[in-house]
């Protein structure tokens, strides 16, 4: 049987790795950025795919949730509607914090297209937004990317702070 | 000075140039043929009630009838006709020409592939009788014709709106409601959320797609007039009028990062690589 | 640190204090196997339901209203975004009906009629494929969703090799289409179509005698013919009730009259019988692709209709001859104006029977254009079909309804 020795005066002391606090947690917090399905309308459709089997989100650790209560990251993929905008709103206050936000399409960023009386121009006046993905609707390689930056932006975070403020508009 | 009128009763887009001898061709209305099962259609249906018009227009029948005689034309169709199936049904806004609303049904013989569009004409105050008995898809149509276009159904079991909130004001299919929705439309959300007093917060929407705000200093950077972010458009303004600017400093030079310095000698290759 | 706002929490739609048993719970809007916006207002006695009252326009985009203010070219993108899991059958549909307003249905040249009727059928695998794999996912059959959206990947890459995007084509102009297949096209659609149906047949082995799924979706969901009919359902739900009815082979359009496949009929009524339904019409999808690739080659490289008073020239013309520059600008910058008029057009899209109705008034913007969208009585006949069925059922119900909320709030 294979014998595991530690030669305590050698090697330094213990078989331990430092870092700290923030680093340890940010490493845990973005390696399972966990999307709430929030499929509005054609990005869904490309939230899914990225979903499935070709481009496979679940090797980032991303893994799509039904309740925002266990979602970290809310993609908004698709148009919102003046209808549908107070239900949103509703679901990202029921989210825990720290949460975030990835706009998906022209239609969340801007109302792209649908410049008309029920669709509501941004979904930035409603929810405060982290990242705007441009596109109609924007590839899953984009879906993916926009994730991966995301995570960059966590570890970057201090872990044991509430977040900040963010600004509407 | 006046002001210049505008109509308001058509506030949809318009052809901004018409030639002065432009006359728009017409798509054929050809009679009724004599024999067929479109014939035997309009006989059995004027042998139940006044038949306006009728014409065959790009194959398919079209018949002109008295909104009253709504049940009676569509029962005698789907009834002796075998026209089983309502496949389409709205409205047309003719408030201004006309003061009313076209209202035409689109049936469907599923025996033989024939299409009829009844249609008839409401005015703007009558109300309609509800077809719901005879095709229950008109339950949904006849919810989506009033919300959407104000056509008033009588005997409808549920006539509630369908496709916009219930706490909507305005009929967003008439000629007369402009695409980009009135004021009650384009804060429903700030209203509805935060509260009247929020619209001051969060500001109007942004119906320009190109807009740029050379004030907006969270959005946009100002090369050359760099301040910090969030500050003040009057402090930017006095800043302006004082003439303050920042010397670009360039990456090359150990500057802004990503700010390349562009006016370098262009480089001239002997052959295509 | 949130905003604050003015939501309360609420409770308009949970009643606490009723006389009998039943109890009202909401469903959505916002909910994964919705397949969009879908709220159903739901009243249960234990977990049957009494009561289902589908609210709708959670994705009310005012496409119509748009229609209005745009000139008939500039509204074709926008169809994509109706039906978005097969969007050329939208832009097909539209252009359809505007060829007929003007009446140059039969001047769209062959090759464009052959182009469009391949991507028609590959949007009606990919719409199929699609549906499949939501539906099994819905159902519980995680595996049948892996493998559907492989296959359908492979139909996207087509799609984007063709036209560039993969979900909001465009694929179809008014007159024809903008664009020959490019080279090596047919022979990678030719493989694909020829490895479909082995694949098609694995699906059919992991779920037709699977005992759950065929528990889950025998029984379930009957319509039966009159209410098919009265509820104005088409497509895969009209031809479960035992109607034969396809509006490809009743009223032709395209190239379908000289093509050789079968309409697969049940009379089951039921969802079982609808996925057999839709696993067979993919199949014949596959036989028509396979008469058209050999059609292609006997055609000639035409591609736009020639009718210079509504349609651009080629753009070679346009670069080289002064009178079809001029058109091109009239025709870019105030659009065609069509005869007045008013045509009802349907389609066979994936779902059902889409059709447009335009009525002209002789201005280059549609005076009024409506939308015939499959799904919206599809998820109107929702409550007619819950009551009675239990809350296990409502999944594979809306499931198998193949509904898509771009184009019922439109």
């Amino acid at each position: 049987m294979a014998q595991h020795q530690v030669n305590y005066t050698q090697s330094g002391g213990l078989p331990v790795a430092l870092t700290t606090v923030d680093k340890i947690l940010n490493w845990g917090r973005s390696n399972s950025v966990w999307a709430l399905t929030y499929g509005l309308a054609c990005c869904a459709i490309e939230m899914m795919a990225s979903g499935a089997s070709r481009y496979d989100f679940d090797r980032f650790g991303t893994i799509f949730r039904a309740s925002p209560r266990q979602a970290d990251v809310m993609i908004v993929a698709g148009t919102l509607t003046k209808k549908h905008s107070e239900f949103i709103r509703r679901l990202y206050d029921q989210m825990t914090e720290p949460k975030w936000v990835i706009s998906m399409g022209s239609c969340a960023n801007t109302g792209g297209m649908f410049n008309t009386y029920a669709t509501v121009q941004g979904v930035d006046r409603i929810i405060p937004v982290d990242m705007y993905l441009p596109g109609c609707a924007p590839r899953p390689e984009t879906l993916q990317y926009a994730v991966m930056l995301l995570q960059q932006k966590i570890r970057k975070e201090s872990a044991n702070k509430s977040q900040k403020p963010k600004r509407l508009v | 000075m006046m002001r210049p009128y505008t109509p308001k009763d058509n506030v949809q887009a318009k052809a901004y140039y018409t030639d002065r001898f432009w006359v728009a061709p017409r798509i054929a209305e050809e009679p009724v043929p004599k024999e067929g099962i479109y014939a035997e259609d309009l006989d059995a249906l004027s042998a139940k009630c006044k038949v306006l018009k009728a014409y065959i227009q790009r194959g398919q029948l079209v018949i002109h009838i008295d909104p009253k005689d709504n049940i009676t034309a569509l029962k005698t169709l789907k009834e002796e006709r075998w026209y089983e199936m309502l496949s389409e049904m709205s409205a047309v806004d003719f408030l201004a020409e006309r003061g009313g609303f076209e209202v035409f049904y689109q049936i469907l013989n599923l025996n033989t592939a024939q299409r009829i569009r009844i249609k008839c004409f409401v005015d703007e105050n009558e109300a309609i009788e509800s077809v719901n008995p005879l095709y229950r898809s008109a339950d949904w149509a006849e919810r989506e014709m009033w919300d959407l276009m104000g056509v008033k159904v009588n005997n409808h079991p549920y006539l509630k709106r369908l496709i916009m909130p219930d706490d909507w004001e305005g009929h967003p299919l008439r000629k007369t409601y402009p695409l980009e929705g009135d004021e009650f439309a384009q804060w429903y959300e700030v209203d509805k959320i935060f509260g009247k007093e929020a619209r001051d917060i969060i500001g109007p929407e942004n119906r320009d797609p190109a807009r740029i705000d050379r004030y907006d200093t969270e959005r946009f950077a100002r090369l050359g007039h760099e301040v910090p972010r969030g500050t003040p458009p009057e402090e930017l303004k006095k800043l302006e009028e004082e003439g303050v600017v920042t010397p670009v400093r360039y990456q090359e030079e150990e500057g802004v990062f990503l700010v390349k310095d562009l006016n370098e000698e262009p480089k001239v290759l002997d052959k295509r690589k | 640190m949130q905003q604050t706002n003015k939501l309360q929490p609420f409770f308009e739609n949970l009643e606490f204090e009723r006389e009998d048993n039943h109890m009202v719970i909401n469903f959505g809007p916002q909910h994964p196997s919705a397949h969009g916006q879908l709220r159903l207002i739901l009243e249960l006695d234990g977990e049957q339901v009494v009561r289902a009252v589908p609210d709708i326009g959670y994705l009310h985009r005012g496409m119509e209203k748009m229609a209005e203010n745009m000139i008939y070219n500039e509204f074709l993108p926008t169809t994509d975004r109706m039906d978005y899991i097969a969007a050329t059958s939208n832009n097909y549909g539209y252009a359809l009906a505007v060829e007929r307003l003007l009446g140059i249905e039969d001047k769209v040249p062959r090759r464009a009629k052959v182009i469009r009727t391949i991507l028609l059928e590959l949007n009606r695998i990919i719409s199929h494929l699609f549906w499949l794999a939501t539906h099994a996912l819905d159902v519980g059959a995680m595996s049948v969703f892996l493998y559907c959206f492989r296959e359908r990947e492979y139909a996207m890459d087509l799609m984007e090799d063709y036209c560039g995007a993969r979900l909001t084509h465009s694929a179809v102009r008014i007159g024809g289409v903008p664009l020959d297949l490019p080279e090596g096209w047919l022979g990678q659609l030719a493989k694909y179509v020829n490895e479909l149906p082995n694949n098609i047949k694995d699906y059919e082995d992991l779920l037709t005698e699977n005992r759950i799924w065929r528990m889950r979706l025998e029984g379930v969901g009957v319509i039966d013919a009159d209410l098919a009919k009265s509820w104005g359902c088409t497509g895969p739900i009209l031809r479960a009730t035992g109607i034969e009815y396809d509006i490809r082979k009743e009223e032709p359009y395209e190239l379908y009259d000289e093509l050789e496949f079968d309409i697969p009929v049940t009379d089951t009524g039921d969802s079982y019988g609808r996925y057999k339904l839709y696993m067979e019409e993919m199949r014949q999808s596959v036989r028509i692709i396979q008469q058209l690739i050999t059609m292609y080659d006997k055609t000639e490289p035409e591609l736009m209709a020639h009718v210079p008073q509504y349609i651009s020239a080629p753009k070679e013309d346009i670069m080289t001859q002064n009178y079809s520059l001029m058109q091109h600008f009239v025709l870019v910058t105030q659009g065609m104006r069509p005869p007045v008029g008013e045509v009802y057009v349907p389609t066979e899209s994936p779902k059902g029977e889409l059709g447009f109705y335009i009525n002209s008034q002789g201005d280059p913007y549609p005076y009024r254009l409506k939308v015939r969208a499959p799904s919206f009585w599809h998820c109107g006949i929702l409550q007619d079909l819950l009551p009675g069925c239990y809350i296990a059922d409502i999944v594979t119900i809306i499931g198998n309804t193949n509904i898509v909320f771009g184009e019922i709030d439109r």
